[in-house]
């Protein structure tokens, strides 16, 4: 491994809650967390249950003393759950950063909460890991060897997106976002959901010529409408995002629960043909799958 | 057969079926083997069958899984068993591994997936 290289691997990509079982096995079960290796630097969007399987991960593939760069993209339980579960966190070895908006500490101290004695035997206090707040310097920090980029998103009590740049790559991990909300005509995509549909600039910029989006999509067009305000989007919608910002490769990820391999499978295929109709060949799609790690 | 008398209501007598011996509940299961098959390019057909705990693929004289191509690099990628799945990982190859047609650096296989090295494609049959 070269220090300038740029490593994703997924360990969570389902939404809502975990959903184990042979209809979830091909993608997984586990909710949302996502590896960023950059060089050496390793960076961890999200904790949801995929966590505790990294935990196990590095336990067994490393004795040095691991430091963890954790940013949230906010606190509802599938983006928490796995940090009471992740084995590192009490190790008296490991330094764990959580990350959070300048002047606002309110993820370390949900992260935290969950761990009171009505909800988890182990209090926070008592985990053996060195674990500290640390802020955005406005929109950006720098977290090791790689810088951060945080943006705002549309959904239910707030979330945030994040854009990682290493070494002339960059990764951007964008999951609970409701598009659909944002677009520049709601009600065309319902009229004319085949028609490109059109993004604030705004919204365009935190993804622009990324090298690999990772976006929630959890709603086929057909489920949405019953889900208007939910805080999801519809995948097609996450295409035309990337498309019109010119990122290389979308992950579709936070799928819904109610969603099989195979349900997934067509959510994933009528994106990639949505894709080639509307011109945008060079996009490649695909469905985040747990255990596949990515090269940038 | 059970007799049935002319005129009963009675259509169906019990004929207190017997089940001879009933079959244990928990027992050990034989282990079905990991396999992976050439479905397309060099080597159509044939299957190898997975046990160690690692294999080196590729095209090279040394490598425990051979793919005879010209397309495959020397040692493409390796696989690893942990905790009963195989994870497939690429070897720095000069054409990568693709798993169900996305390029991918290391992924914990499935039931069904296809590998493709070179022109080499493989599907993963998963056992228990």
């Amino acid at each position: 491994m070269s220090s300038e290289d740029l490593f994703v691997r997924f360990w969570g990509v389902r939404g809502s809650i975990p959903t184990p079982g042979p209809r979830t096995r091909r993608y997984g079960g586990n909710t949302s967390c996502v590896e960023v290796r950059a060089g050496k630097t390793l960076l961890v969007f999200d904790a949801g249950t995929g966590l505790r399987e990294l935990g196990v991960h590095l336990g067994r593939s490393t004795d040095s003393p691991v430091t963890v760069h954790l940013f949230l993209s906010h606190p509802h339980w599938d983006h928490i759950q796995g940090f009471p579960f992740f084995g590192p966190a009490y190790e008296s070895s490991t330094t764990i950063y959580v990350y959070g908006p300048r002047g606002d500490d309110k993820h370390y101290q949900l992260l935290s909460g969950q761990m009171s004695n009505a909800y988890f035997p182990v209090r926070f206090s008592e985990l053996g890991a060195r674990i500290l707040a640390r802020s955005f310097k406005g929109t950006s920090v720098d977290a090791g060897d790689a810088t951060v980029h945080l943006f705002e998103q549309k959904h239910p009590g707030g979330s945030l997106g994040f854009r990682v740049e290493y070494a002339g790559k960059s990764v951007v991990f964008s999951t609970d976002n409701e598009l659909d909300q944002l677009l520049l005509d709601k009600q065309a995509a319902f009229e004319s959901p085949d028609e490109l549909r059109k993004l604030p600039k705004e919204l365009l910029k935190p993804v622009q010529d990324a090298d690999l989006l990772i976006a929630d999509a959890q709603y086929a067009d057909d489920e949405y409408a019953q889900r208007v305000g939910w805080g999801h989007p519809r995948a097609n919608t996450v295409v035309d995002l990337a498309a019109q910002a010119g990122v290389r490769r979308l992950a579709l990820t936070h799928h819904d629960p109610m969603h099989s391999d195979r349900e997934i499978d067509v959510v994933v295929s009528e994106a990639e043909l949505r894709a080639r109709r509307l011109g945008f060949e060079d996009l490649e799609i695909f469905g985040a799958r747990e255990g596949v790690t990515l090269k940038i | 057969m059970p007799r049935r008398s002319p005129g009963s209501t009675q259509d169906f007598e019990d004929v207190h079926t017997r089940v001879a011996t009933r079959v244990r509940g928990l027992r050990p299961r034989p282990e079905r083997p990991h396999l992976l098959e050439v479905v397309d390019g060099p080597g159509k057909g044939t299957r190898f069958r997975l046990e160690a705990a690692l294999y080196e693929m590729g095209r090279g004289a040394n490598v425990s899984l051979q793919l005879d191509s010209d397309e495959v690099s020397r040692l493409h990628a390796r696989l690893t068993r942990a905790d009963g799945e195989y994870t497939v990982e690429d070897a720095h190859s000069r054409n990568g591994v693709l798993l169900n047609g996305l390029r991918v650096h290391a992924a914990v296989l499935r039931d069904g997936d296809e590998l493709q090295l070179g022109d080499v494609v493989l599907k993963y049959l998963e056992g228990t």
